[in-house]
């Protein structure tokens, strides 16, 4: 029994032990206890509990504010760790959304690993601060970015005419005070394009201009408006049109928006869907920015093991992170890819209750407005460049067949627009171009007649008018055999299936290809490409004449019926 | 009508009231204990009997029984164990949520806010495991010191009961976390569940009888892991099971008392030697009644024409080890649950399957025979060894050996040899497996019938079923049989769950570590 007694006493008392280490564990040692307690308000030191936000129809109870705490409602200014600070000013209260709306995380935790999401088995943590405005895209759509091009040119627009004097544009500007009188200063913009702005808004200005003038000619007889005068004049319709296309994305977030355009710019939706718009030749991405890291192969990752950091080196090198990657190396600068990690990112979309739905977002899901711009210039950009090329010009990626250069002249004066329209509808099947109508690549049928007409002015050459009719070829296809053998076999392949040129017995080809466009093809060539013209002799083979060029063509129909 | 007289004295009865207040203290106390204070060994006794907690227990106790090695306190581990269990399991049922919309988010507040929520999740957690540990250990025991034999045939086979209830409370409780490791392990438990399809497919009688996808569909309430089948396991996991398990248990303790006490050797009390001076004066008040009803029970009768017996009161003797033990398995789970964290992983994701999906740790050695065959390694295997077991207390009518450690023909030597065999087979059978395959890679496409019949669980089993027929022929005796077969399925049961929780991987492949998984 007395072993039996001390076993008891022993064991008891080491129990004991335990739970008081357990309970001052509990009580004592929180980190987020020592956070409060560290912290003093106006009135001395704060109250410390656990501080807590929760938006039951957004399902968020975010205890962020248990450490952050001045980010909670009703809270004092609270001085000590930085981690105390204020909300800075955004568009948003952290008291309505909560945190993790749009930061991310784990907002029920209250440990600093758990709550920024940095553990196992946490699938969405925080997104990193210095991509913080990726967070928007789990409610927002930004609609109608436009192009790099685009919007820098808006961007320009602003600062040559002296926008900033008179107005704050995402923190900067705004500083003129006019004969030090102070007072002039214009609205901040930064924001302009998420509340909207008025139309007349350049009569307006110039009616200002004209009243300052008035106003001055009254006071000391000078008819000079001032700094209205000083910082505006009237602006060229290029510069107004670049000016509100600009203001119209100015919604507070001015890298996400760049990070947008520059995905605008580099043709990634060629293969890449987002919300359905895009190819399939690449992973959908519409929800690439809420990936699971915990998912994710850091093994080859230099930098951080989080989504940004594989996102980076993806960018960087593609096929090294995801063996047999179809992706080719873009060769993008720094900055570009940090852009684009940061457009990944925000690529979030949430299911949020639509009564919470940003206008922006009713648009582009209830309305059909496009993210995009759709301007010529911006879906060209968005789905065409990145395999022909920004100027249509074609594209050689290593291991993969060229894209043929569609802003060629040579190929823009034979080619119809129904003949580009039908391609860009239907695609190739069989090749690498996709079709882009809106049953598959989500394209309508006005936007694709922009891209048309935008294909026109990059080859800046009308259709040539041509009376024959579409099949009007009448050569003979054994001698056609004979001369594909000998002159375009070599690019084209022995059964038209492609190589260095492009792929011939492709019965969408064949089927909307004029006789003309084919023959014409043959004898101008394509100039700037590696397809020359037969109808002069090159030092490697002689000239074709017309006929031969007729039974080639012949020939060429004779695949249009083989399945 | 009853007219009541006034009372004779009114100052008197003012001051009985008065002196009855006063002396209601004492005498709760008094009245608390039937037989007065236990304060003498003869009070004691009648607390113990008359108290309806205690007299479960015998008022007295064997010496044989009180040693460490007789019992090592497994039995009262368990008990332990599911009484922590049951404690903190209330505590964190007002504030768990068993619907599939927030009970993660229910589990997240009680690891987080919940004052000491985290705490009792942890201890609850470790004391289920420890139960499982304890409750396995604890019929290892009971089979090694032949506790099984008559007249304790029928305990063992309620204590089987209680193995599986205590098994089907840990498994129950697994999903109720509603992450991905609960939703992937019972969507792989209820996938064994609905084995014998397996069989059913291969006799084409799937259509007509299908045994398994019924119970499957038992136990979900529907096809997959969803909102029914999370109420289901909640209602079998706060009630059903712990109802059925207390009542069990309360079989059992019972059945400890009228088998006689706990097993001990025949020759116990002279093994025990005479009474050490220092021990508690044993047997020193003589009998108070003559129990009448002696004459209709069954057996020898208690103390008659019998001396001194080895035994000392129950209180204090046997209370301080069952309280130490009580005590030692609360300070191990309180410390696990300090030292070690239960896993929360992320949200249940029905469209993102874990991979490898595990079944709870004590499932995993079922989990890597269901790989070779479900039937076998789901249904089959286990109900032939639930079935041994069970038949082991009616077969083995033998009487030498009972009460000792490994008692019986052969002994140590053969339990050291079973070791051997049944260590030896499964590690030849699961090597044979993992670096050759099975029949299902020579010969592509065989019918699934012949893998259901012959294959590595079948084999293990058949081996050790051969080498315990061996045993009895050599040793003629059906103990030896019947040690030898426990000690290979022992074997089998830890080499199998050690391979199925750290050798194996994503698609069930076999990693000699996780750091070798792909992917990671």
């Amino acid at each position: 029994m007395q072993a039996n007694k001390h076993l008891l006493l022993w064991t008891s008392l080491v129990t004991l032990a335990l739970l008081v280490f357990a309970a001052a564990r509990e009580n004592v040692f929180k980190e987020w206890r020592r956070v409060q307690s560290a912290a003093s308000g106006p009135a001395g030191p704060i109250d410390v509990h656990l501080r807590q936000v929760v938006v039951p129809t957004l399902a968020v109870a975010d205890r962020c504010v248990t450490c952050h705490v001045g980010m909670a409602a009703g809270e004092p200014v609270v001085a000590g760790d930085p981690t105390l600070k204020r909300h800075p000013e955004v568009g948003h209260d952290p008291n309505v959304m909560g945190c993790t709306a749009c930061h991310a995380g784990q907002g029920r935790a209250t440990e600093k690993a758990a709550a920024h999401g940095d553990v196992h088995f946490w699938p969405t943590p925080m997104i990193p601060l210095r991509y913080a405005d990726a967070g928007c895209g789990g409610c927002h759509t930004h609609i109608a970015v436009p192009t790099v091009d685009r919007l820098a040119a808006g961007e320009r627009a602003f600062e040559r005419n002296d926008c900033l004097a008179c107005h704050k544009l995402d923190g900067r500007g705004g500083t003129l005070r006019p004969l030090g009188a102070g007072g002039m200063e214009g609205p901040d913009l930064s924001f302009v394009g998420a509340r909207a702005f008025r139309a007349d808004w350049y009569d307006a200005h110039l009616a200002r201009r004209t009243e300052a003038r008035g106003a001055r000619a009254e006071s000391d007889g000078e008819a000079r408006g001032g700094a209205w005068d000083d910082s505006f004049g009237p602006l060229s319709r290029e510069d107004r049109d670049a000016l509100d296309e600009f203001l119209r994305s100015r919604v507070g977030a001015p890298k996400l928006v760049l990070a947008k355009a520059t995905f605008n710019s580099l043709g990634c939706r060629g293969c890449h869907k987002i919300a359905g718009i895009g190819g399939d030749d690449g992973p959908e991405l519409t929800l690439e920015g809420a990936k699971d890291p915990g998912r994710i192969d850091f093994m080859h990752v230099r930098g951080e093991h989080d989504l940004a950091g594989w996102l980076t080196e993806h960018f960087r090198s593609p096929a090294t992170l995801v063996p047999g990657s179809q992706m080719p190396v873009l060769s993008l600068s720094e900055p570009q890819i940090d852009l684009l990690v940061r457009y990944m990112l925000s690529l979030r979309r949430a299911s949020v209750p639509e009564a919470w739905w940003p206008k922006d977002r009713v648009r582009a899901e209830r309305l059909g407005e496009r993210e995009f711009a759709v301007d010529g210039a911006t879906l060209y950009g968005s789905f065409c460049a990145a395999c022909h090329g920004p100027n249509g010009e074609g594209m050689r990626y290593p291991g993969m067949p060229a894209f043929p250069a569609i802003g060629n002249p040579d190929f823009l004066a034979v080619a119809s627009d129904e003949f580009l329209t039908s391609t860009i509808t239907h695609g190739r099947p069989g090749r690498r171009m996709g079709a882009w109508g809106e049953s598959s690549g989500g394209l309508r049928a006005s936007e694709i007649a922009t891209v048309v007409a935008h294909l026109r002015s990059l080859g800046g050459v009308a259709l040539e008018p041509d009376a024959r009719a579409p099949r009007w070829v009448r050569g003979d296809a054994a001698e056609g055999a004979r001369l594909y053998a000998a002159d375009c076999m070599q690019c084209h392949g022995a059964k038209g299936e492609g190589g260095e040129g492009p792929a011939l017995a492709n019965a969408a080809l064949l089927a909307n290809a004029t006789d003309t466009y084919l023959f014409e093809t043959i004898r101008r060539g394509r100039r700037g490409t590696t397809m020359l013209g037969f109808a002069q002799p090159s030092t490697v083979r002689p000239s074709l004449a017309d006929p031969e060029i007729e039974s080639i063509v012949t020939f060429l129909r004779s695949w249009e019926n083989q399945p | 009508m009853v007219v009541l007289a006034p009372p004779p004295e009114q100052h008197g009865a003012l001051r009985r009231f008065f002196a009855n207040l006063r002396a209601t203290p004492a005498r709760v106390k008094d009245s608390a204990f039937r037989g007065g204070k236990p304060d003498t060994d003869r009070t004691r006794s009648t607390f113990v009997f008359g108290n309806v907690f205690l007299h479960l227990h015998p008022v007295r106790t064997h010496r044989w029984s009180l040693r460490w090695t007789a019992t090592m306190g497994l039995g009262i581990a368990s008990l332990a164990a599911f009484l922590i269990t049951l404690i903190t399991g209330v505590l964190l049922m007002f504030y768990y949520k068993p619907h599939p919309a927030i009970a993660y988010d229910s589990m997240k507040d009680i690891a987080f806010v919940v004052p000491t929520g985290n705490l009792i999740r942890n201890i609850h957690r470790w004391a289920a495991n420890v139960m499982v540990l304890t409750v396995i250990l604890h019929m290892a025991r009971a089979f090694y010191t032949g506790a099984y034999r008559a007249p304790r045939e029928f305990n063992w086979l309620i204590g089987m009961g209680l193995l599986v209830l205590t098994l089907g409370l840990s498994f129950t409780g697994y999903l109720l976390p509603w992450d991905q490791l609960a939703y992937w392990a019972i969507t792989i438990g209820a996938n064994i569940a609905q084995s014998p399809r397996e069989v059913t497919d291969a006799l084409g009688l799937t259509e007509t009888f299908d045994i398994g996808g019924l119970q499957k569909l038992l136990l979900l309430g529907s096809d997959t892991v969803g909102e029914e089948a999370l109420i289901r396991f909640y209602l079998l996991h706060v009630m059903i099971l712990p109802l059925g398990l207390v009542a069990l248990l309360s079989v059992h303790f019972w059945r400890i008392r009228k088998d006689g006490g706990l097993v001990r050797p025949v020759d116990a009390d002279r093994r025990l030697g005479p009474v050490h001076a220092a021990d508690y004066p044993v047997f020193t008040e003589e009998p108070r009644k003559t129990y009448q009803l002696a004459a209709v029970v069954r057996g020898k009768s208690g103390a008659v024409a019998r001396g001194p017996e080895n035994t000392v009161p129950s209180m204090p003797h046997l209370f301080y080890a069952e309280l130490a033990v009580t005590m030692l398995t609360i300070a191990i789970c309180v410390a696990l649950a300090l030292v070690s964290d239960a896993p929360l992983k992320e949200l249940a994701n029905p469209q993102v399957p874990e991979n490898p999906a595990k079944a709870p740790w004590y499932f995993l050695g079922l989990q890597e025979l269901v790989a070779y065959s479900a039937f076998m390694g789901g249904v089959g295997i286990p109900g032939i060894v639930l079935l041994g077991l069970g038949l082991i207390p009616y077969l083995d009518r033998e009487k030498d050996g009972t009460g000792e450690w490994f008692g019986g023909p052969g002994g140590k030597e053969l339990v050291l040899q079973a070791l051997f065999v049944g260590f030896g087979a499964a590690l030849a059978i699961e090597a044979f497996a993992i670096r050759y395959g099975w029949l299902r890679e020579w010969i592509p496409d065989i019918p699934q019938l012949w893998i259901t019949v012959f294959n590595p669980g079948t084999v293990l089993t058949a081996i050790y079923a051969a080498y315990s027929i061996w045993l009895v022929k050599r040793h003629q005796s059906t103990r030896a049989g019947a040690l030898g077969l426990f000690t290979c399925f022992l074997c089998g049961f830890v080499l199998l769950t050690v391979v199925g929780v750290w050798f194996r991987g994503p698609n069930w492949d076999f990693y000699w570590s996780p750091s070798d998984w792909p992917g990671h």
